[in-house]
């Protein structure tokens, strides 16, 4: 599998509920031992949202950094901002995720390292 | 302890490879994730680089035709993007950084194609330095 694959799926709930698209994948380097590198990085979760603009500025996660004016900005326009663990995922199809439980009992993502 | 917390968008994709010898040897344009054998989530096994993976990200028929102009400047049927394994990857910081030398990546399969193929038959091109 492709990480493309999984950037700006869209993920539903089993009645057809959205949550937005897939911005971005959070990966925890705990996963087995690749070479060099040590512990390998594990997927550990989508964040998805309605909103794109933005994204990929990291605005999205709560205790986000930043020039005041911007994180409030980015902020209010992310506020919809979901994270799907990876135990949620009941099915990955082309463009699409279904999980299981609703969308509207998904956390918001929490800060990154 | 908990291991590091990235996000693939935010801290790999786009970011710039340097070799072991602080060359620059292409740019992260995919991730390749695996399935552990015995079960649970997929893990970063590669990256995969260069035309033949950023083909997916654009898309539409510019896509398909840049990925079939990469498929077409490799050597024999060999149809997948340059990868590169995540064994061979020392560091995580603003760029990636490699702990082996950019001639024994894929990455650099286009280039030394290029130099074999076309730039080496241009006459005067063996006064070249190395």
């Amino acid at each position: 599998m492709r990480l493309t694959e999984l950037l700006g799926a869209e993920v539903v709930d089993q009645t057809g509920g959205s949550a937005g698209r897939v911005h971005d994948v959070r990966l925890v380097q705990d996963g087995p031992l690749i070479g060099g590198f040590g512990a390998s990085l594990r997927l550990d979760g989508l964040i998805v949202g309605r909103r794109a603009v933005g994204a990929r500025l990291g605005y999205e996660r709560r205790k986000m950094k930043g020039p005041l004016p911007v994180r409030l900005l980015f902020g209010w326009l992310h506020h919809d901002g979901r994270y799907v663990e990876w135990e949620r995922i009941e099915r990955i199809e082309p463009d699409r995720i279904l999980i299981t439980g609703s969308v509207t009992d998904l956390p918001q993502p929490g800060p990154s390292t | 302890m908990a291991g590091r917390i990235l996000e693939a968008g935010l801290h790999l994709l786009d970011r710039q490879l340097i070799d072991k010898d602080g060359r620059l040897a292409g740019k992260v344009d995919d991730l390749e994730l695996e399935f552990p054998s015995g079960g649970g989530p997929p893990t970063v096994t590669a990256i995969l680089a260069g035309p033949g993976a950023l083909s997916r990200r654009i898309g539409g028929r510019f896509g398909a035709w840049l990925e079939a102009v990469a498929n077409r400047l490799r050597d024999g049927d060999d149809q997948h993007p340059a990868r590169v394994s995540f064994a061979v990857v020392k560091g995580i910081d603003s760029a990636i950084d490699l702990s082996v030398p950019k001639r024994e990546l894929e990455t650099n399969r286009l280039e030394a194609w290029t130099r074999d193929h076309l730039i080496g038959k241009l006459p005067g091109a063996g006064d070249a330095p190395d």
